[in-house]
């Protein structure tokens, strides 16, 4: 009973926990360009606002896309919370990513279809190497139950470093921060896929991006196994890494991104899984 | 729960030139700045119609960007206000009365809100966008429509003409 308390509250409450952090990130971010910053609960001002506009919607497909985005990450978080299989919980990502693109591409705006496009590109470039991250630990644990790996006594930092530095490189990418922030880029294309959604239906992307920040920040902690003192160290370690890289970096474009990711990343994570596997 | 209290906590600002100098818009980005740093108040200038509440207009009409200044505030969902920001979008400014230009921007859409100067200086900008937060506490969720081109847009071989829109006020110009 009291294994299972802990997750099903983060379940429950990740939405909140997951506003705070970026209310929270906002205020860091303006404090290192020597801002004061929005107040912490902003994003919920900002959520409430939202629930008060007039409902525009383009089709309603393209409204029920992007709610079935936020419903299936929440599943995937859900699933990765509670010990499930790590691959799964991959594969319940990328399926609520894909419900997103299929978002972009089902409007006519041409800005959306040009973020759908970058952002089936940057799912390329970080989803190979989360699946090697995920073979590795299997190579570990003998098993891809994230269970197991959240009761390890040795922590998996430990035993593939390698791995941990792939995914604070691939992290970036699938948070949208500079400089691979290709896919949302708010200057060059507004907003890519969420370009469309306005009102009631945009909260529901702005609040998956909040779930997001859960699952991330999740995916480090699991380097930690049963060693919170570690893993919210890691977590601490990569918010503010991936803050001073977003405020310090400019964006490159697509194919320096992929270059990078493929070429950088996962090869790191590929020399992790051949050492994992030698071992 | 009255959530038209939460409409001033996060306004989100979409900035538009109509063909201004460009002196107006460095003051807008002045705001951003650590100097001003807006995004306390929780502004964020989002550059997407559909998910602001405050049109910030610089510069004057021109016929080249009538129709796109029209259709720009139409995407905006309600409840919405306009602040015309400078000389130039509040009159013409310097450009008034040339071959190529329209006027002021509340010749087209309703404005709420007229920044002077020339051109306006941050501090005028703040006080004039806290100015539409409390018009915009009042206002309603009912439509609100641009007050002219009210022509709709012509299928013409395949494609949208919208060269005809202003024809209705063009006697009104010359």
């Amino acid at each position: 009973m009291n294994d299972y308390l802990i997750p099903v509250l983060l379940i429950v409450l990740a939405p909140v926990i997951g506003g705070l952090v970026y209310g929270f990130e906002r205020i860091v971010k303006a404090r290192m360009q020597r801002r004061i910053g929005p107040p912490l609960l902003q994003p919920f001002y900002d959520f409430l606002k939202l629930a008060d506009k007039r409902q525009m919607m383009v089709h309603s497909t393209h409204a029920f896309l992007g709610i079935m985005h936020f419903v299936s990450l929440w599943f995937a978080l859900a699933v990765l919370l509670l010990g499930g299989d790590l691959i799964l919980v991959i594969f319940l990502h990328l399926l609520s990513t894909a419900l997103l693109i299929l978002a972009g591409y089902s409007t006519r705006s041409i800005f959306s279809h040009l973020g759908a496009n970058r952002m089936a590109i940057s799912v390329l470039a970080y989803e190979p190497v989360l699946i090697i991250i995920a073979v590795s630990i299997f190579m570990i644990n003998g098993s891809f139950d994230t269970a197991l790996v959240f009761a390890g006594n040795e922590p998996l930092l430990y035993k593939m470093p390698l791995a941990f530095i792939a995914l604070l490189l691939v992290l970036p990418i699938k948070l949208k921060k500079s400089p691979f922030d290709v896919a949302e880029a708010h200057q060059e294309i507004t907003g890519g896929v969420e370009l469309e959604f306005s009102g009631l239906f945009f909260e529901a992307v702005y609040t998956a991006k909040w779930l997001d920040y859960i699952f991330c920040y999740t995916l480090v902690f699991l380097f930690a196994g049963s060693n919170i003192l570690l893993g919210l160290g890691l977590m601490a370690f990569t918010f503010l890494y991936l803050n001073a890289l977003d405020n310090s970096s400019a964006r490159v474009n697509y194919k320096q991104m992929l270059r990078f990711s493929l070429g950088v990343a996962f090869t790191l994570a590929f020399i992790n899984l051949i050492i994992n596997s030698l071992l | 729960m009255n959530l038209a209290a939460y409409r001033k906590k996060s306004p989100w600002i979409l900035h538009y030139n109509a063909g201004g100098c460009n002196g107006c818009d460095i003051e807008i980005l002045a705001c951003l700045s650590p100097k001003y740093d807006i995004e306390r108040f929780g502004m964020i200038n989002t550059g997407n119609p559909k998910q602001s509440d405050i049109l910030l207009v610089t510069g004057p009409v021109t016929k080249r960007s009538r129709e796109r200044l029209v259709e720009i505030y139409a995407q905006m969902p309600e409840p919405k206000v306009v602040i015309s920001c400078g000389a130039c979008a509040s009159t013409g400014g310097v450009f008034r009365g040339m071959y190529n230009c329209e006027g002021g921007i509340d010749q087209f859409i309703p404005v709420d809100v007229y920044v002077c100067g020339c051109g306006t200086r941050p501090e005028q900008i703040i006080d004039g966008v806290v100015q539409a937060l409390a018009i915009l506490e009042k206002k309603t969720k009912a439509l609100e429509e641009p007050v002219q081109l009210k022509r709709a847009a012509k299928q013409e071989e395949g494609q949208l003409n919208r060269r005809e829109l202003a024809d209705d006020i063009k006697p009104l110009l010359t």
